[in-house]
């Protein structure tokens, strides 16, 4: 048990390092598009699709991270109602609840990127084609069911293991 | 309706079973529409919006002012910004409290985060007024009340979040939330002098700076003053003469202030390698938090739009012939109450698909409903018991008590509400400006 949440510390790192990337160049690449423009009247013609495409990259990756951190916006104004195993029964059943219920839109956005290869859908300027975009939304959304889904088997089983939430 | 109703109650009880509020509404949402509609109609929209919302260009703007205000903080700006106002208020007497009120107000120009703000000017501000025998309670509620301008003085992420919701321009958001954000600075130094002059020694004097003092200080902050400018006045429309024709969308806006951040820090050599990494994750990380909550309020919007609660809401007013005055002080006071027991995001993401509809439909005018529900949102991260920023104050200052805190803040929650009835009364303070853009 200890090993796999090592393990999982250790995997978060290629997703945060893309995401930290990917929003390193979505800062740089806005910044040359403007200059460009107002200086010698040369936009970055593909600047408004790459930026559509790192922000996919920016959110996606970073979520199943940001799920496994419990650092999604929670109200906790009723958190004194609850005894501790209470509430570690709840967090039990939201994260298991949480995790499956993205299990349909996970799948959907699978459907949606197969049909966009099926038309041969591509973006306007680069032609990349469009269900990569659709594919990489997928498999993160599916990681973090699996996150989700984790941590809440974790909670019932070696709550130990579990950092504290953010907050 | 009634379904609307159900689902709200619905997202209400996961909300406070501590899911994340963005399943919450996700989840009811999704099920709701399933009721409505069907399964796949409810699939199909939820699969389409995950894919469309983040690939849209404009809510790059999200990250991109995030960094920008982090990038400022890792600058160490928050400290110049302090002893500039200092240099100009500290004589006064509760000036220490003024430039608090000043630095906060600076600082939210390049911060789109009232916590941020608050919990940067705390760390900054808290010391000096120590130092100058400040009483615990105006020192604190200086700096809440203080941090609170971090949503109404552009940029703010509050003002973005509504713009998505609501379909509302964002340069004409920012642009509105201008005036009243300054009129907000004058409130709360207005609060200041009242509480001194009540107890002279909760406030006194500190030592007047020489005018070439003054001078050296305001040297310091010339970048973020730089930075402010280029940002607002580029949403503004102000470089859109001859010979540059330059016009800033907001993306471009937050991506120009984002990078000019970076080189500012990067050039005052406080920045390393290892700080831009920590500042990209964390925008990183934030921004996955935001659209996840985002994509959750667009579902529940779209099935309470479905259940026709907007319809219903209209019908109600009409049927009862209340006028539309009656209707918006009946709206504040649901904010004014919500916003005792909830966090603004939340307060802002659970009722703005809500009233939103019902307000345009009345003739409102959808900017300035937006700034006054930042204006409420910023009265509750003030007010007992969950006032947000009294929080992140106790965080920072922990030997002073929540009470201390709240019993400071109270001249200054009356000058909210004051500022809130202005501009409820004087729409022209929010709209004069966007609509001369």
């Amino acid at each position: 048990m200890n090993r796999l949440v090592r393990f999982a510390r250790v995997a978060a790192r290629a997703p945060v390092l893309l995401a930290v990337t990917a929003l390193f160049l979505m800062m740089v690449l806005t910044f040359f598009d403007v200059v460009l423009r107002s200086t010698v009247n040369t936009p970055i013609e593909a600047a408004t699709e790459l930026t559509r495409i790192l922000m996919a990259i920016t959110v996606f990756s970073a979520l199943p991270v940001v799920s496994g951190r419990a650092g999604h916006i929670t109200v906790d104004i009723l958190d004194w109602a609850f005894a501790r195993a209470a509430a570690r029964w709840r967090d039990v059943v939201i994260n298991l609840l949480t995790g499956a219920m993205l299990w349909w839109p996970a799948e959907r956005v699978t459907v949606l990127a197969e049909r966009a290869r099926s038309y041969g859908d591509v973006t306007e300027y680069l032609g990349i084609p469009q269900f990569y975009i659709a594919w990489f939304i997928a498999a993160f959304t599916f990681a973090t069911a699996i996150v989700l889904i984790l941590r809440g088997v974790l909670l019932a089983f070696a709550p130990d293991l579990v950092r504290p939430a953010d907050d | 309706m009634i379904e609307a109703l159900a689902g709200f109650a619905a997202v209400l009880g996961l909300v406070f079973l501590r899911m994340p509020i963005a399943f919450a509404m996700g989840l009811v949402g999704m099920v709701g529409y399933m009721h409505l509609n069907s399964y796949r109609g409810a699939i199909s929209m939820v699969g389409r919006l995950i894919i469309d919302t983040t690939q849209n260009y404009g809510l790059s703007v999200v990250p991109l002012f995030i960094l920008m205000g982090l990038f400022v903080n890792k600058g160490g700006l928050s400290h110049e910004l302090y002893r500039a106002s200092h240099a100009f208020l500290g004589h006064f007497r509760g000036g220490l409290a003024m430039a608090t009120i000043c630095a906060c107000a600076g600082f939210s120009a390049i911060c789109g985060s009232s916590l941020a703000t608050a919990a940067t000017m705390s760390k900054v501000a808290m010391p000096q007024m120590r130092r100058f025998g400040y009483d615990d309670s105006l020192s604190t509620a200086s700096i809440a009340a203080g941090g609170t301008l971090g949503i109404l003085i552009p940029p703010s992420v509050i003002l973005v979040i509504y713009g998505l919701l609501t379909e509302t321009s964002i340069g004409k958001l920012f642009i509105a939330g201008i005036v009243p954000g300054l009129l907000g600075v004058l409130c709360y130094l207005a609060a200041v002098r009242f509480t001194v002059a009540r107890r002279p020694a909760a406030g006194p004097a500190g030592d007047r700076t020489s005018w070439a003092g003054r001078g050296r200080a305001l040297r310091d902050v010339w970048a973020v003053l730089l930075l402010f400018f280029l940002v607002i006045g580029g949403l503004y429309g102000v470089f859109d003469v001859w010979p540059l024709n330059l016009a800033f969308s907001p993306t471009e806006a937050a991506g120009m202030g984002a990078m000019g951040a970076f080189l500012v820090a990067l050039a005052r050599g406080t920045l390393t390698v290892r700080d831009t990494f920590e500042v990209l994750r964390e925008t990183a990380f934030t921004t996955a938090s935001l659209f996840t909550v985002l994509i959750g309020a667009w579902i529940f919007s779209n099935f309470v739009n479905l259940a026709g609660l907007p319809e219903g809401l209209r019908a109600l007013v009409t049927d009862h012939a209340v006028s539309r005055e009656t209707v918006m002080l009946l709206i504040l006071l649901v904010y004014i109450v919500l916003g005792c027991v909830f966090e603004s995001l939340s307060m802002l993401l659970l009722t703005v698909p809500i009233f939103f509809p019902l307000v345009i439909g009345l003739g409102y005018d959808p900017v300035w409903f937006g700034i006054i529900v930042v204006v409420v949102t910023e009265i509750s991260l003030i007010t007992p018991p969950v006032g947000l920023n009294v929080f992140v104050l106790r965080g920072v200052v922990p030997d002073v008590s929540t009470g201390t805190v709240f019993r400071g803040v109270t001249p200054f929650w009356i000058a909210d509400i004051f500022r809130l009835a202005l501009l409820v009364m004087v729409p022209w303070l929010a709209l004069a400006l966007p609509r001369s853009m």
